[in-house]
Formats: structure tokens, sequence, C-alpha cells
């Protein structure tokens, strides 16, 4: 799931880059469908237009974030 | 008030873990009733309150069972590893309370017995946590 979308983002990443840095992109196949301030925002427009069918929500940042867990619960294969 | 306040018997010991009900996001719950579509039952888990974690992971078969689908992909890395995970949009309330969030939740295999779901630092970055070890009992306060 969400292959196209994400290579749909490494395509226009540059350009998303220098306008809109920090915002958030709704994209949906190979078509970006809004930047929006928050999070939030865009997945509620994503399943407003969409419904309940993938889409994907990126934070527009040079360096993606990596989330951070210190317990061991989470299982990890690597 | 979005605001709880819950006793644990030995907080020390079973930690901040809290009974949530995880269910399909409102905007979705709107849509699918004009649709005319089966609005899936909500899933009862408990969940714990870590302090550890920088954002809120929930067991991979809870979005599942809710048929939803994702909303983005990221990278996560713990004490064990690291991989890629889905993102998913939920509404996580706490029954009998007056208590609601909708967000992110990072979809992962969590090995824990006890819970389902790990409360991170994005949402108690929205929050005002309690932790009262003599009185065996804490606070999580979303009001704003």
């Amino acid at each position: 799931m969400l292959e196209v979308e994400l290579k749909t983002y490494t395509k226009e990443k540059k350009i998303l880059l220098k306008e809109h840095e920090n915002e958030f992109v709704l994209i949906k196949e190979n078509k970006i469908e809004g930047i929006f301030e928050t999070q939030n925002d865009a997945i509620r427009v994503g399943i407003s237009k969409f419904g309940n069918s993938p889409f994907l929500v990126k934070k527009i940042v040079e360096r993606e974030q990596i989330q951070n867990f210190t317990s061991r619960l989470i299982k990890c294969d690597s | 008030m979005n605001s709880v306040t819950l006793p644990v018997s030995n907080l020390e010991i079973e930690g901040p873990i809290v009974d949530v009900s995880f269910s399909i996001p409102n905007e979705l719950d709107s849509k699918l009733k004009i649709e005319d579509k089966k609005i899936p039952n909500p899933i009862l888990v408990k969940a714990m309150i870590d302090t550890g974690s920088s954002h809120c992971v929930i067991q991979e078969n809870i979005p599942k069972q809710l048929g939803l689908s994702p909303v983005g992909a990221t990278g996560i890395r713990t004490a064990t590893g690291r991989r890629e995970c889905y993102l998913y949009f939920l509404r996580m309330s706490i029954p009998k309370h007056n208590f609601v969030y909708e967000g992110v939740f990072t979809a992962v295999t969590l090995e824990a017995q006890q819970s389902a779901c790990l409360i991170g630092r994005d949402l108690l970055s929205k929050c005002t946590f309690i932790y009262n070890g003599p009185k065996n009992e804490f606070t999580l306060d979303l009001s704003k």
C-alpha cells in the first residue's frame, strides 16, 4: 500500500520543499491533492475526498524524523 | 471536560494503564452513514502512557479490525531495531469519561500482554499528565 504515493512524494519533494517546507502534503496515487498547515487538516480532507481508501499525508521536510521508542515491547525484525 | 483521573491498585508495578476504546474517526463515520454503510464496532483495549515513546502506537490488528486504510508511512527505531510502519487516523476515547482524542497512531507489532496501545509524547504534548505515585493515581488532561 502507498507505494505509488510515496514515489510521487519522492519525485515532487524538491519542488515542494522550495515553497511548502514544514507543511503537509496530501497525495492520492500520482496526484498532489493539496497542501495543509496541519496533519489532521490534510487527513480530514483526504477522508472527505477519498473515504476509506489509502492516501498519503506527509510532512514536507528535507530529512524525515524517525519515530523513537525506548520500549522493548515493539517488535522489530532487524 | 476532556480530563480523567484514574486510580491504579499499584501504579509502580502496573504503570499508568487505562481502558480505551478505538473507533473510526468522526469524518469517516459521517461519510459511511451518508453512504448507508456499516459502521464498525469500537474496539476496547488497554493503553499504557509511555513517555519513552515519541509517538502513539497501536497493535496493528486494531485498524485492520476497523477496516481502516493507512494515511501515511514512517520509519521507527526501537531498542531492538528499525522497521517501516503504516500510520492510521483513529478516534480514541476513555469509556465512562468525557475524554476523546482523534489523531494519528503508528501500527506496530506489540509484544505487550497487557496493553495494545502506547500513548506517546505526540499526544502528551497536548496534555497535562500528572503521575501521582503516593496516591496510586494518574491524571490525563486534554483540556485547552
